[in-house]
């Protein structure tokens, strides 16, 4: 039983009725005026710089305790760990080698037809703090802000693949959308023949969807997935995840494709966020590289090479230069 | 009167800070639906024990703190708390003769009120959340709301 003073019983609550209608007017205020025009910004970068205190004391705990299991792991471990990672450098290591020339053949091709896309130019690495922000909506707090120039809109990536987008930035920290929230959608392509498409989220960490695929659709269990570029707000190329199970149910006309996520997001603990290279830029050095690694080719292609080189001396480039070169190769 | 309701402040901000701890504190993603509003519970319990010692200033900037640290739309859980303090305050008299199976009924039905309120603004602002587990915050508020309240008559001075 709950034992309550009675030592008001005969006051009035003076202007109950009153104060309840101001702070609620206050607190419509606020909501109409932060979400419908957006003039917040200062006052919550300023909050959210009080609240971070908060926000690290109460992961603190969590990542003290981490820390300490870090800490007394035995040797042998240690040693097996090293071992581990030895050999998956020597591996990612060796598929580097060829990596980086057909990188830069890629590069060169595209440039050619005008369609390179955005490269990845810049990473930031941040740390995940140990908080539950919302139970329904998938997303994490980072310890990297506006002061290490995050923008909202920004992609971000974790060891396996796409992890997710900025959803906030705030001074010391910002918020992370993960590609598995119920609102994210993004584009990606199916690796194994360039289908494009949409992958959105389920609320689900192990989870996506495709929900836009035909029942006819080239899509098969395994096919991996990677982002397309399109939209320019993640860099092309970048894995998102393997098809688990395609469902065709020959009454509906869309497949039911499922899709397991490529980044670890319940695990990870590091972030990668990644700045683009516009692709105006990354077209005129790939093809600055192209004209002066290819003097003597052959002679169909020193013409486009010819052309190309000129739209790269061109300050404003590509676009109008570079489609005489497709006429060219055409006939 | 007044300086009972001034020296009840610490403990009032002091539970106040430990429940806003909790409701950002990790746990394990199966109970994460189920997390009860235990900054809600305490400030209905400080809204029916002193309602002069500024239960609904209380609710209001613990709700914004609230929407500081969890990030959502600036003043949301401000109105839900602010709204249901104010009822609450309204009960109290009422509140403080009930059983405890009638104490934890009306608790329930306030924090449904509650998380209907937050349910409406964040349909309103576009970016509402359907998931029925949702509605499972007001059932374990309710029958939290014995324990939460012993334990706060318990430790505040007297």
């Amino acid at each position: 039983m709950v034992a309550f003073r009675n030592s008001d019983t005969s006051a009035r609550t003076s202007g109950l009725l009153i104060r309840c209608v101001l702070y609620s007017l206050l607190a419509l205020g606020l909501i109409i005026f932060d979400k419908r025009y957006d003039h917040l910004g200062q006052v919550r970068r300023f909050l959210s710089v009080v609240a971070y205190p908060v926000q690290v004391a109460v992961a603190s705990p969590f990542a003290g305790w981490n820390w300490f299991r870090e800490s007394v792991t035995t040797r042998d471990v240690l040693r097996l760990d090293k071992v581990k990672l030895e050999a998956e450098l020597r591996l990612a290591n060796f598929r580097l080698q060829r990596y980086e020339a057909i990188e830069a053949e890629s590069q060169r091709l595209r440039a050619l037809r005008d369609n390179t896309a955005d490269v990845a130019d810049r990473f930031v690495i941040g740390n995940i703090l140990d908080l539950d922000l919302d139970a329904f909506r998938e997303r994490v707090l980072v310890d990297k802000g506006a002061r290490d120039g995050i923008f909202v809109g920004q992609a971000v990536l974790d060891s396996g693949g796409v992890f997710g987008q900025v959803a906030r930035v705030e001074q010391l920290t910002s918020e992370v959308i993960l590609v598995s929230d119920a609102t994210h959608a993004i584009p990606v392509q199916i690796n194994r023949n360039g289908l494009r498409t949409i992958a959105v989220g389920t609320g689900d960490m192990s989870r996506l969807k495709l929900p836009y695929l035909s029942t006819s659709t080239d899509v098969i269990a395994g096919d991996l997935l990677v982002t397309s570029g399109l939209g320019g707000g993640f860099p092309a190329g970048y894995p998102v995840g393997t098809v688990a199970e395609v469902k065709r149910d020959p009454a509906q006309s869309l497949a039911d494709v499922e899709v397991r996520p490529a980044a670890a997001l319940d695990r990870s603990r590091e972030l990668m966020f990644v700045w683009l290279k516009p692709a105006a830029a990354a077209a005129a050095s790939a093809l600055a590289m192209s004209s002066a690694a290819a003097p003597a080719a052959a002679a169909g292609k020193t013409a486009a090479a010819a052309v190309a080189s000129k739209s790269v001396s061109t300050p404003k480039p590509t676009t109008p230069a570079a489609k005489p070169a497709k006429a060219a190769l055409n006939p | 009167m007044m300086r009972n309701s001034r020296i009840r402040r610490v403990p009032m901000a002091l539970s106040a800070l430990a429940a806003l701890a909790f409701s950002v504190m990790p746990l394990p993603a199966v109970l994460d639906p189920f997390r009860p509003d235990l900054l809600v519970l305490v400030v209905f319990y400080w809204s029916i024990e002193s309602p002069r010692a500024g239960g609904l200033a209380l609710a209001f900037f613990g709700g914004l703190a609230l929407d500081v640290i969890r990030g959502v739309v600036l003043g949301q859980h401000a109105l839900a708390l602010t709204l249901m303090a104010a009822w609450a305050t309204n009960l109290r008299l009422r509140l403080r003769v009930f059983s405890v199976l009638s104490q934890s009924l009306t608790i329930f039905t306030l924090l449904t009120g509650y998380q209907f309120v937050l349910f409406w603004v964040d349909g309103a602002t576009g970016n509402p959340v359907t998931a029925y587990s949702r509605w499972a915050a007001p059932v374990i508020g309710g029958l939290l709301w014995p324990l939460v309240a012993g334990v706060l008559s318990r430790n505040h001075d007297r």
